[in-house]
Order: structure tokens, then C-alpha cells, then sequence
């Protein structure tokens, strides 16, 4: 019994409100993963290029500079997550208790952290740093942890139909 | 051209590819990095080019072209075992050769920047204004390139094998 979520409640609030049906319109899946994706290699585009930059690559570029690109980097996470939500709330039972879905927003929690920590921490040194300058190592820390969390959220987006129902991951639901 | 799709399909590499519970999976899992790579690579340069992070010498965005090339050799090998897998259901539909024309005109026009508007940064120079449109249709057919991508597994008319 899961205490949390109510699949069937949730299908039928998509249904009430429209989404189920715009969904299952013969453009609407696919228009919503086009721009899915469109949200994912902007994602790529700015935040994991400038996690790259973090890392040591592309020497002279100005990590100041860079950070211009990720205004582009947050639209193209808006665009994942409204899909993302989109898709869930048409087929709640295949994204909930997925294993892979799981494992993608726990990735997503972790570059999120992992984003907070930057600012915290790492921001001022990045910006004060010279084009040609080597990054703190704490900062190439977060940037390969950013970009790793990035690239396995790819991975898991991929394995979500790999594991479709039957698989049923429920560790926060009560035994039997 | 189905006779040759069919025999293709009958290679032990594309049953394999089809049957194996991992062997699709990991190379699609490949492709998708791949692509990820190259054009997220590819719409950084396009941004510069249309003027985002204009402080930056554009030259300089030479150092995310090695990564385009991983990139590149990641989706290339990835997408030759997906084809050999579902040839027919790829080469019969025109929105895949829709896909690579995007892409291969696109990975053209950053070739096309690297030659003719990295020089005039290197020396100081300001971008003419057709290095802003070379940016902007490059971004335009990145990701036209994603969304023929995306369209292919709902645009498909003919698949021989399942």
C-alpha cells in the first residue's frame, strides 16, 4: 500500500483537467519528449559545458563568461521538469514505481545539491578566476559531479522503458 | 531495397541486437550520450556565435571540440548498431534521413564558423553579422536534428522484424 501517492487518483486528476487527453492526442507524446529533449541538450549545452569548464577543458574560455549560459541551462530544466510532470501524471503507474525513474530524480535531487554547493562555496573563486587559470579543485569536484549526475539522468531517462511495469519499486510503501 | 534490409536483419549482429535484453538498450544508452555531447558542444559555439558570452574571444570555443568528437564517435558507432538492428524501419523512413541532414548541416556550419570567424577573433576582429545568422541556423537545425530524432519512433511505416 503506498501511503504517498494514489496512481489512479492522479490519472484521474490528469483526465479531469485535460493533460490525459492533450497526451493521447496522436502529437501530443511526441511534441512533449521533442521538447523534453530540446530541455535536455540546452541542459547539456550550458550547464555541462560549463561543467566541463569547471573540469579543466576549453582553457581561455572565462568561467564568468560561460556562466552566461546557464539562464539557458535553468529554461532547458524548466522544459524537462513540466514535461517530465506531464508524463507522469498521464502514466503514473509507469514512472512511479519505476526503478530507473527513481534513480533519475534522485540524480536530479543530487545535481540540484550538488548546484547549491557551487553557489555556496565555489561561485566566488570561478568568477574571479582568469581565462586561462586552472579552476580550484573544488570546483573541478563539482563540476565532475554535476556533469556525472547530468549524464546518468540521460542514462535513466533511456532505462525508464527498459523497466515498465511489472517492475515495481516501492521502498517507501508498507510491506504487503 | 527490402530484400537487402531483410537479409540484414537476418545477420547474427541485428537478431542480437533485437533479442538481447542489454545489447539495444546499452547502445541507445550510448547514442543518447553521444548526441548529448555533440550537441550540447554544438549549441554552446552556436550561442557564442549569436552573441551570448561576448566577452569570451570566440577562438576559444575550440577547447569544446574535442568533446563534439567523443561525441560524435559515441552516437556514429551507437547508431550503426541501432540501424543494423531496424534498417528497414530507419532507411524507409524520410524523417531519418531528415535527422542526419539536420545534423551533418549543422556539424557543416560549426565547421564553417571554426574556419572563417575563428581567424577574425583570433586577430582581434569583431564577428561580421552573417556569423550571427551561421549561429542562429545552426542552433535552428541542432535542433530540428533532436526533434527528426525524437519523430522517428512515431513516423516508422515499415518494420520487417519485431
Amino acid at each position: 500500500m503506498d501511503p504517498i501517492f494514489d496512481p489512479i487518483a492522479i490519472e484521474q486528476w490528469a483526465t479531469d483537467v485535460g493533460i490525459f487527453g492533450m497526451m493521447n492526442t496522436k502529437w501530443g507524446w511526441p511534441i512533449a519528449e521533442i521538447i523534453h529533449f530540446y530541455g535536455l541538450c540546452l541542459l547539456i549545452g550550458a550547464v555541462g559545458m560549463f561543467d566541463l569548464r569547471m573540469m579543466g577543458v576549453a582553457r581561455g574560455v572565462t568561467m564568468k563568461e560561460l556562466h552566461r549560459l546557464v539562464p539557458f541551462g535553468i529554461a532547458g530544466y524548466l522544459m524537462c521538469a513540466t514535461t517530465g510532470f506531464l508524463f507522469v501524471v498521464t502514466a503514473p503507474g509507469q514512472y512511479i514505481y519505476n526503478p530507473a525513474m527513481q534513480m533519475k530524480i534522485m540524480l536530479m535531487a543530487i545535481a540540484g545539491a550538488n548546484m547549491a554547493m557551487f553557489y555556496a562555496t565555489a561561485s566566488a573563486g570561478v568568477n574571479a578566476a582568469g581565462a586561462d587559470e586552472a579552476p580550484p579543485v573544488r570546483a573541478r569536484v563539482i563540476g565532475a559531479v554535476s556533469l556525472s549526475c547530468w549524464l546518468l539522468v540521460i542514462v535513466f531517462g533511456r532505462l525508464v522503458t527498459f523497466f515498465r511495469p511489472p517492475e515495481y519499486w516501492c521502498l517507501w510503501c508498507a510491506p504487503g | 531495397m527490402d530484400p537487402i534490409f531483410a537479409s540484414i536483419e537476418q545477420t547474427p549482429f541485428s537478431i542480437w541486437m533485437r533479442e538481447d535484453l542489454y545489447a539495444y538498450f546499452i547502445a541507445l544508452i550510448f547514442h543518447s550520450i553521444g548526441m548529448a555531447l555533440l550537441i550540447g558542444g554544438g549549441i554552446v559555439v552556436s550561442l557564442r556565435a549569436i552573441g551570448v558570452a561576448g566577452a569570451t574571444r570566440f577562438d576559444k570555443f575550440r577547447g569544446f571540440f574535442p568533446v563534439m568528437w567523443v561525441g560524435v564517435v559515441m552516437a556514429i558507432v551507437s547508431g550503426i548498431a541501432l540501424l543494423i538492428g531496424y534498417p528497414a524501419k530507419a532507411l524507409t523512413n524520410p524523417v531519418f534521413a531528415l535527422k542526419f541532414a539536420c545534423l551533418i548541416g549543422a556539424a557543416f556550419l560549426v565547421r564553417a564558423m571554426a574556419r572563417r570567424l575563428f581567424p577574425l577573433a583570433e586577430q582581434g576582429m569583431a564577428l561580421p553579422t552573417w556569423g550571427r545568422s551561421l549561429g542562429v541556423a545552426a542552433l535552428v537545425l541542432w535542433l530540428s536534428g533532436v526533434a527528426a530524432g525524437k519523430l522517428l519512433l512515431h513516423t516508422y511505416t515499415i518494420l520487417l522484424v519485431s
